[in-house]
């Protein structure tokens, strides 16, 4: 398998039992990667500056910045009062003279407050000013799930961000994913970026490369995480792994291979990579975290019909939320979510051109070895 | 007091400025300025003060009507015309217009056309300031329309805090567009601001350049020496539209008789040999500038898509 992150089914800290490190790799959690690339980056450069509502405290946005504070001192990094707003206009203020600030949104949701600093400022002040200036700074945004988060803590807003000019939209979908990205971003790129982290993502554990070895690879564009022929999955976030989920159920109950990209960074992809395996394949299959009415699925699609549709063998297939705001009972947040069994029965459909394709469906709803041992709360 | 050096240094600052915006006035019915212009006019004498004894490491936040605080900061005035004429060799290539003049080379980091939004950048500047050592002086001006937005309180509150060395300029022109101030605010400027604990000033004569000067140059030092966040308050008038080169007394919304009472007390109105004095060498400096915003290309088409990331 060439993907560089394994999924395994472990979650909150549990021992790894029967999860070995093979040659070459070392095993870290998504949170663990998350506090060493805020750790290195204040380490290494003076510069930066982690601020957001309660960064400091015993919990540090679920351990991703736990004990920096007392490491660095509270003035590097900071609690800062409830200003979504405010606070992301004095981090702007901050890299127009000097300081790289990261800033922490423990909901994605909560950024709303802040979209008139970041999309009429951060995202406008290089250009608007004929490149006089730059914003450099890395806004991270957890994306919430399960244990009823609802309508307010859960929302994926990655396309209201990558719709806007001037900002770069992250999505890590591993341990890797991070490793590779946050520290590359904060070292050489001096514009804003938005991360969008997947908060049922932190108590995964990954495979990584070893950090002494590991090689600078560019922060955005897109990864080809599993190769395939007979169809593309595209897909973002934690929708990577149920993407190679599927595709390892297909390949042990059927021929079929899919190739799975993870889009990585949805405001800037490699649409020369999408092309090509969809080229390739022919079949395309869009799994998104978010709804898919002028999202991420939309675009993807769009770019397809602009620069290829002939290449398509057959019609595309969307997969993301439901269109409602996310509800809280669990039965219905099952049916908001798409699930590993509809996925998978899609890319059967797609592949064999059957609706009855005969061919056995997973047991396990969508990573629900993860989500239903996640108790929350928050 | 018209005879000193600081009051014809200052009045010759404050009256370039309205020589420029007149000239604006006059080019504006040519059409080559596409831009909507919000003019200083009336409101000059807060700017030149304000500026006089900041150095050019000190940083300027500005509002969409800087052309003032521009100027006064030191902004290039060729680089100016060049921007409202849109073309390359303007301050930001053509890509701002009138309401987003910068001129980082000086201080003057950048004007908004969103009311309120660059009071953080001010804040966050000062702290960037604190947390790398620098002696910086960090201005956020605003309008009094401004006071009533939310990241304006936010502002406040994480300067004092953080004890951060930033002073807010709050630029009163008693006026939101057409609205006035006593239409939308159920509190007392200054009495809101001082209840956060930080240094509160009043101008009343914001067209008196050497009174804003000197008491500016007192609040400069003493935030430079304390590092700690004030709160001046200047009041001024602005004598004409809020966007636009024209007047607008015609429409009701103020009387005239007010105007008559600031243009009564404004120096540039009542030292008309001194503007005689002054003016040629002003007029000789627009007329080169506007000559270099003319004779300068546009942008060519690759400018587009050039500095978006």
């Amino acid at each position: 398998m060439l993907c560089n992150a394994a999924v395994t089914s472990r979650v909150n800290g549990q021992a790894a039992s029967g999860l070995r490190a093979e040659a070459g790799t070392e095993i870290m959690s998504y949170r663990d990667a998350l506090h060493w690339t805020m750790h290195d980056a204040l380490q290494r450069h003076d510069s930066v500056l982690i601020l957001g509502q309660g960064v400091d405290d015993h919990k540090g946005i679920f351990g991703s910045t736990t004990g920096l504070s007392q490491e660095f001192g509270a003035d590097r990094v900071m609690d800062t009062p409830l200003a979504e707003e405010g606070m992301t206009g004095v981090a702007i203020g901050a890299a127009l003279n000097g300081l790289y600030p990261i800033q922490t949104h423990i909901r994605a949701d909560f950024s709303l407050l802040a979209m008139n600093q970041i999309i009429n400022l951060a995202a406008k002040y290089k250009y608007m000013f004929g490149g006089r200036f730059d914003v450099p700074m890395l806004i991270r945004m957890i994306v919430g799930r399960s244990w009823g988060q609802g309508a307010q803590h859960s929302q994926s807003l990655q396309s209201l961000f990558a719709h806007i000019p001037g900002l770069q939209v992250v999505m890590p979908s591993s341990s890797q994913s991070i490793l590779d990205t946050y520290p590359a971003v904060i070292d050489r790129y001096r514009g804003p970026v938005i991360s969008f982290e997947h908060r049922l993502m932190y108590d995964l554990q990954f495979y990584v490369t070893p950090l002494a070895t590991r090689q600078e690879i560019d922060p955005f564009g897109s990864r080809l995480v599993r190769p395939g022929e007979e169809v593309t999955i595209v897909a973002t976030s934690i929708m990577v792994l149920e993407a190679m989920r599927a595709a390892e159920h297909l390949a042990l109950v059927s021929d079929i291979q899919c190739e799975v990209i993870d889009l990585h960074c949805v405001s800037s992809p490699d649409w020369d990579l999408v092309m090509h395996s969809v080229e390739k394949t022919g079949r395309l299959v869009v799994a998104d975290t978010s709804w898919r009415e002028y999202g991420v699925c939309a675009e993807v699609c769009r770019v397809v019909a602009e620069r290829n549709p002939g290449c398509l063998k057959a019609p595309v297939v969307t997969l993301g939320m439901q269109p409602a705001p996310c509800p809280t009972a669990k039965c219905l947040e099952d049916l908001f979510y798409p699930d590993l069994r509809q996925l998978v029965d899609a890319l059967a459909v797609l592949v064999t051109g059957k609706k009855s394709h005969g061919l056995p469906l997973p047991d396990t709803q969508s990573m629900a070895d993860v989500y239903k041992r996640f108790k929350g709360p928050f | 007091m018209e005879n000193s050096q600081k009051f014809c240094e200052l009045f010759f600052q404050a009256l370039r400025i309205r020589l420029v915006e007149e000239r604006i006035i006059e080019l504006y019915p040519g059409d080559a300025i596409q831009s909507p212009v919000h003019l200083s006019i009336g409101q000059e004498a807060v700017a030149v003060g304000a500026c006089r004894d900041l150095k050019k490491t000190d940083l300027v936040f500005c509002t969409y009507r800087s052309h003032a605080f521009y100027l006064a900061k030191g902004g290039s005035l060729g680089e100016m015309f060049a921007e409202l004429y849109g073309k390359v060799t303007g301050c930001a290539r053509g890509k701002a217009g009138s309401m987003h003049l910068a001129a980082p080379e000086v201080g003057l980091m950048g004007a908004s056309a969103v009311v309120a939004s660059t009071i953080p950048h001010a804040v966050g500047a000062a702290l960037a300031a604190k947390r790398l050592g620098h002696d910086q002086v960090v201005v956020g001006v605003f309008g009094d329309g401004a006071t009533e937005e939310g990241v304006y309180h936010e502002s406040l509150n994480f300067a004092v805090l953080h004890r951060l060395p930033v002073i807010f300029l709050c630029e009163n022109n008693g006026l939101a567009v057409h609205s006035s101030q006593k239409s939308r605010q159920g509190y007392d400027i200054l009495d809101h601001a001082r209840s956060y604990g930080l240094p509160v000033y009043h101008i009343a004569e914001g067209y008196d350049f050497v009174k804003v000067a000197d008491m500016m140059s007192d609040i400069i030092q003493r935030v430079r020496l304390t590092r700690e966040p004030v709160f001046v308050e200047i009041r001024t008038y602005r004598y004409k539209e809020h966007v636009g080169p024209g007047e607008d007394f015609m429409c009701g919304y103020r009387q005239p008789e007010e105007w008559l009472v600031w243009k009564r007390q404004d120096p540039l109105e009542q030292y008309g040999n001194l503007v005689e004095t002054f003016r040629p060498a002003i007029l000789k400096e627009i007329d080169e500038a506007v000559h270099f915003a003319m004779s300068s290309p546009f942008p060519s088409a690759e400018e587009l898509l050039r500095d978006v990331v």
